[in-house]
């Protein structure tokens, strides 16, 4: 099972990234990772993400045997009392959310956390012509291993202009090949709208 | 991958769901460009085949390269980890990984959704090997070097994957001179890359790495990663 989620470059305005977080914690290779004390915390973190609404979560299968459980929410409010949840049991495992820094600083400051190591995107480089539309890429960078194809989206965008399917319907097909369970469905209905006025 | 031409009845479910346009239709069967294929198995898992014509294969040596950097599911066997990068800071807080001082670095080609060949790796990791560049041992692309000067193994380098994620580190003094590869490399590269920087973060204030970023002209996007701080090295 998949270590790493790629939650990092997911692209959007800063408006629109107010509904997108990511929380994601992470066993550690040859300190906690190995041990069943480290196994039963992630499977109790799995659970706390669970029960506080999240818009998707990993496939509780991989609970057991991934060394990473990822979820993702649509507003930081939920985020922070999950964090609140997370620091009063003190669980021991590296905890990351994904989305907006500032949003997440705020957050750690109102419950006398402090940030300890951030990984900022730079963005994207070098043939940026071969990129496709970018409503296009903010759905498809929602799964950052990109196995959400623009050609998939595209076909979803067609469908709902010729209303042979509702928004909400497309957004939960294109989740599918998400398996990290970090596709945002909440936000892709957003994007669905806006792109549907386009003509691409 | 492979789509049996004798089952397949043109419906194109395989082509809308394929990352890197690989399939495309001549004569009403579905066809996969071998060269543009990165093994992902996108098509397989998720297209629903009705006449059960796409079948994964048995991949040899080099092309399996192509599954363990595109496939989510796949697990790297050259070096025994699953996915396509590792931890980095997601337990920095817990290993240290990335200390004062130091700036993590994530190049990863072919991202979003273009795919690269792996021959684009050299164009970084030798120079960024020059400059004295800490690359992360247990990275899938650290494995594929035949030397310490960043060259990559001569039977891969035609081999196309979905992304490759170049992770090393180098202290602060030396971003400027990773700013200028990533200049010098962005004009002649044929695919995309996306760039990401990890520090750790003293007192919950980053303006300092901010405007180091920032004099070297780079725009940081108000979203990342946020290592909290719940970890504890034994538990």
């Amino acid at each position: 099972m998949e270590k790493t989620t790629h939650s990092l470059h997911r692209i959007g305005n800063f408006e629109d990234l107010k509904g997108d977080y990511v929380v994601l914690a992470c066993l550690a290779k040859n300190i906690n990772r190995e041990t069943q004390e480290g196994r039963k915390g992630l499977a109790r973190i799995a659970h706390i993400l669970a029960q506080n609404k999240p818009v998707r979560i990993i496939p509780e299968f991989a609970w057991k045997i991934s060394p990473v459980v990822t979820a993702v929410y649509d507003n930081i409010e939920t985020v922070k009392k999950i964090i609140k949840i997370l620091k009063q049991e003190d669980i021991g495992i590296s905890i990351v959310v994904s989305g907006l820094i500032s949003e997440i600083k705020q957050v750690l400051e109102d419950i006398n956390l402090n940030i300890h190591t951030i990984h900022f995107s730079l963005g994207t480089f070098g043939k940026k012509e071969l990129l496709p539309h970018k409503k296009i890429l903010e759905i498809s960078t929602m799964c950052g291993h990109h196995c959400i194809s623009p050609q998939f989206i595209k076909y979803y965008y067609r469908l709902i202009k010729k209303e042979k399917i509702t928004v909400e319907k497309a957004a939960e097909k294109l989740a599918k090949p998400c398996v990290c369970g970090i596709f945002n469905i909440t936000r892709a209905v957003s994007i669905l709208n806006e792109l549907t006025n386009l003509d691409l | 991958m492979r789509i049996n031409a004798d089952l397949c009845n043109g419906c194109a479910r395989c082509i809308i769901m394929c990352p890197t346009n690989a399939i495309t239709l001549i004569n009403e069967k579905a066809i996969i460009d071998k060269d543009l294929c990165v093994e992902c198995n996108v098509c397989y898992r998720d297209a629903g085949c009705p006449v059960k014509a796409i079948r994964t294969e048995k991949l040899k040596w080099p092309r399996i390269i192509r599954s363990q950097f595109s496939s989510v599911v796949a697990k790297h066997k050259l070096t025994d980890i699953p996915g396509r990068g590792t931890e980095e800071m997601k337990t920095n807080d817990i290993t240290g990984r990335f200390e004062k001082g130091e700036l993590g670095i994530s190049i990863e080609l072919g991202r979003p959704g273009v795919s690269t060949k792996i021959c684009n790796i050299e164009l970084f990791t030798v120079k960024l090997a020059e400059i004295g560049a800490e690359f992360e041992e247990e990275s899938p692309v650290t494995a594929l070097f035949c030397d310490d000067k960043g060259h990559i193994k001569e039977e891969l380098k035609e081999e196309r994957v979905l992304s490759a994620v170049i992770e090393f580190k180098v202290p602060l003094e030396k971003f400027v001179l990773v700013s200028r590869i990533i200049r010098d490399v962005e004009n002649i590269i044929d695919t995309v890359f996306t760039v990401g920087v990890i520090s750790k973060i003293e007192n919950n204030n980053y303006s300092s790495i901010l405007d180091l970023i920032d004099q070297q002209g780079f725009k940081v996007a108000p979203n990342g990663k946020v290592n909290i701080g719940l970890g504890k090295p034994i538990i």
